[in-house]
């Protein structure tokens, strides 16, 4: 493998976000294809962190870092992966649910996404089952992710579901969903597609959704 | 009980010290400083509009929001005003008398549960499951037999009752079981309001709550400096109708607040100083009790640690500024992040009760928390319970006095004798020592004899003997009936919000 593709990787499990960006042109301008780069370089990159994370040798911040590092090269490379007609690891779609104001655990879920190659949009906190409905509308994303604290607003994450359907949308998406009081049996009394305990095996179901 | 740390004619309590009261002044000046440079985003129009009366910078209004910068002689006015002592007494027994009193002022200590977790562990089967009405019950009735819980807060969600509404449910599931002072939750405004109603009845009118509440309210403002429209809006509720409130933010440090803890509680006591300043706008005299629930994030598994020694540390330090400051106070401790009540839910509550005793904190809560507050456990309940009972010996200290030095006893065996039979260890070992039927101090074949029963059954034993004894019941039947309706009712009106799905299996 070339020697900058392994700069690249190194420059992501190090979270180097300087030079990260020189580093992408010019693996670009050696001629490496855009896929290439993102594959053999980044995505070799993030597997080594996603496993050293597992393993307790790498923490929260570092795993971030490293997906900050991620998302700089990627703002070079995605025109070019679009232009090539590439398709991208997907998109996703984030929301903490109308009532509840817990947006920590949403926000590392979006950040550890994006360190997977997901394009995330992060509505916020406190939407309500017609933002979500709409915003689908305007992203399109592949995945939409709700997130909830409170067995109060675990509701809302069944009644967006139910309203994905009455918009007919609920078969263009998949939904995912999480928060601590949430578990695997409530995702299926509600319909959801899946549920994660915690950001990076999050992280790792919406991609097995999309893929 | 209450242990007083000035206790004999100098204090002789043993005692922790966190920061140096320089150290405080740094804090509180900073907080000060952002309260008033860099500002908190308040969400309900209300609140801001009346912070902009009372003097406050108003600024980048948006439709759900503005921040709000107040000007530091703001926090000084408020805190003329605000109570230094607050009491919340219990609901009254058969005779008619309330005889728990919780009496919040530097240095009066009093332990008490956490609230509204999930998950429970069966007091029986000891599985981890969705805790219940009944749950809530018994936890309440452990907490009203334990001599070293001061106070109760709901150790569960009730989720066998509609979801909505589960404030109601959980008040009336502590009010069958226990009489203690309660630190409630609320749904929302209307939860509240549905409360204080079902607690003037319980008390037999609003002339008895007006003597002194049987309840404050927790209220935590959103990390980082945020405080949201549900927040303000009980927080003016309160003020209206003499409820004290727990002001109480929950930052963690790396997450919600910056990663170091003096950074942390800069931001913590912001958030709180808002709080107190726009509470006493609303009504001078509005009783508040700031605190905290405040930890670290544990980077690897993300999650929000209760049982680390950063959570006790960042507990004690910040009841040190609330001490300064005058200001009756919420701590964090006999909490845990183990999965069951194990070794490691034992070590960290030991730790960290002991520390905020040391430190001596107002109203220490979470007693009963595992699972960094996600699940309750009765055993851990019971254990705390002596584990504050140890802690409390420890603080009554060594008396050092011509009396307690026993010279004429010394002097009376002499060199060679002994003391057993003597009267003064007769008079005294009660007093002087401690113990506990929990903890075993057997020789090893009498604790064969006795079963070879560990802590964990032992406690367990302890448990069911509490949960199973005969105990009148506390409400009248057409007190309860009474109650209840005030819950059905609000069933009733939220019946639309419900899933048609069955929520928790
Ligand atoms: C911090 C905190 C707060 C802060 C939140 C600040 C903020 N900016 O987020 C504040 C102070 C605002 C707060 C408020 C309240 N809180 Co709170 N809070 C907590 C606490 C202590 C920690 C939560 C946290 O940040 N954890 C760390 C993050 C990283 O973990 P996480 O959120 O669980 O997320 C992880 C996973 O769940 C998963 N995940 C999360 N989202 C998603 C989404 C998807 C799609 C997927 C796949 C995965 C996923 O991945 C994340 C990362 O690994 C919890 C206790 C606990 N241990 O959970 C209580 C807790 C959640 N709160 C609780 C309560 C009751 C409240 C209040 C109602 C209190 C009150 N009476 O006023 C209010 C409600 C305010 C509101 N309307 O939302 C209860 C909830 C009980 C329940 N189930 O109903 C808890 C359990 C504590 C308790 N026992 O009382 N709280």
């Amino acid at each position: 493998m070339s020697e900058i593709l392994v700069q690249l990787s190194e420059a992501i499990i190090d979270g180097n976000v300087e030079d990260i960006v020189d580093l992408t042109e010019e693996a670009l301008d050696d001629g490496i294809p855009a896929q290439e780069v993102l594959n053999k370089g980044l995505m070799a990159g993030m597997d080594h962190v996603g496993a050293e994370f597992k393993a307790g040798n790498m923490f929260v911040p570092e795993v971030l870092r490293s997906a900050k590092a991620m998302q700089a090269s990627m703002d070079l490379l995605r025109p070019i992966l679009a232009e090539a007609g590439v398709k991208h690891t997907g998109k996703l779609l984030l929301g903490t649910v109308k009532g509840d104001l817990h947006d920590i655990g949403k926000n590392l879920v979006g950040m550890m996404a994006e360190g997977a190659g997901f394009e995330v949009k992060d509505l916020g906190k406190d939407i309500t089952p017609d933002q979500f409905v709409s915003a689908i509308k305007e992203y399109q994303p592949d995945v939409i992710g709700m997130s909830a604290l409170l067995t109060t607003t675990m509701r809302v994450m069944g009644h967006t579901i139910k309203a994905l359907e009455e918009a007919g949308l609920r078969d263009r998406v998949k939904v995912i969903v999480g928060g601590a009081p949430v578990t695997q049996e409530f995702a299926n009394q509600i319909g959801a597609d899946g549920y994660a305990p915690n950001a990076a095996s999050a992280a790792e179901l919406a991609r097995k959704l999309v893929s | 009980m209450q242990v007083r740390k000035n206790n004999y004619t100098v204090n002789m309590t043993p005692t922790m010290q966190v920061l140096t009261e320089n150290q405080i002044e740094a804090i509180y000046y900073a907080a000060l400083a952002v309260l008033s440079e860099t500002g908190v985003r308040v969400y309900d129009k209300e609140g801001w509009d009346l912070a902009h009366q009372g003097g406050a910078v108003v600024e980048d209004v948006q439709a759900d929001s503005a921040l709000v910068k107040m000007p530091s002689w703001m926090v000084d006015k408020a805190r003329a005003t605000l109570p230094q002592r607050i009491r919340v007494i219990g609901t009254p027994d058969g005779d008619g008398k309330r005889k728990y009193n919780m009496d919040l002022y530097k240095n009066t200590m009093y332990f008490g549960t956490g609230s509204d977790t999930p998950f429970t562990i069966d007091p029986y089967t000891q599985v981890r499951r969705r805790a219940t009405y009944k749950d809530v019950r018994n936890l309440a009735k452990l907490a009203e037999a334990l001599p070293n819980v001061d106070f109760f807060m709901s150790l569960g969600i009730t989720q066998d009752t509609a979801v909505g509404t589960y404030d109601r449910w959980q008040y009336l599931a502590m009010l069958e079981a226990t009489n203690k002072p309660i630190n409630i939750t609320a749904v929302d405004i209307e939860g509240l309001k549905d409360q204080l109603e079902m607690a003037y009845i319980r008390l037999g009118g609003k002339e008895e709550w007006k003597k002194a509440p049987c309840f404050s309210l927790y209220n935590e403002p959103v990390s980082p400096l945020s405080h949201s429209e549900e927040v303000i809006q009980k927080l003016l509720f309160c003020a209206d109708n003499d409820i004290p409130i727990v002001y109480t933010p929950c930052p963690l440090a790396g997450a919600t607040a910056p990663a170091t803890l003096a950074g942390l509680m800069v931001q913590a006591l912001t958030e709180s100083l808002f709080g107190i300043v726009l509470s006493q706008l609303r009504k001078p005299g509005c009783q508040v009790i700031i605190g905290g629930l405040m930890s670290a994030m544990d980077m690897q598994t993300a999650v929000y640690p209760y049982g680390s020694p950063e959570m006790a540390l960042l507990s004690a330090g910040y009841t040190e500024i609330t001490k300064w400051m005058r200001v009756p106070e919420y701590e964090t401790a006999g909490c845990s992040d183990a999965k069951c009540f194990d070794e490691q839910a034992c070590m960290e509550a030991a730790i960290n009760i002991s520390t905020a005793a040391m430190i001596g904190g107002n109203m220490i809560h979470d007693i009963g928390y595992i699972e960094q507050g996600l699940c309750s456990s009765p055993h851990m309940l019971v254990a705390s319970d002596e584990i504050i009972s140890r802690t409390k010996r420890i603080l009554r200290g060594i008396p050092v006095n011509a009396d307690t030095q026993a010279l004429d006893v010394l002097d009376q065996v002499g060199p060679g004798g002994h003391f057993l039979g003597h009267d003064h260890t007769y008079n005294r070992f009660k007093t002087e020592n401690w113990r506990s039927a929990l903890t075993d101090r057997q020789v090893y074949a009498d604790w064969e004899t006795s079963g070879c029963k560990d802590y964990q059954q032992r406690v367990q034993e302890r448990m069911v003997e509490i949960l199973e004894a005969d105990a009148a019941p506390l409400l009248e039947p057409k007190m309860y009936q009474e109650l209840r309706r005030i819950c059905e009712l609000a069933d009733a009106r939220h019946k639309d919000e419900e899933l048609d799905v069955q929520m928790f299996v």
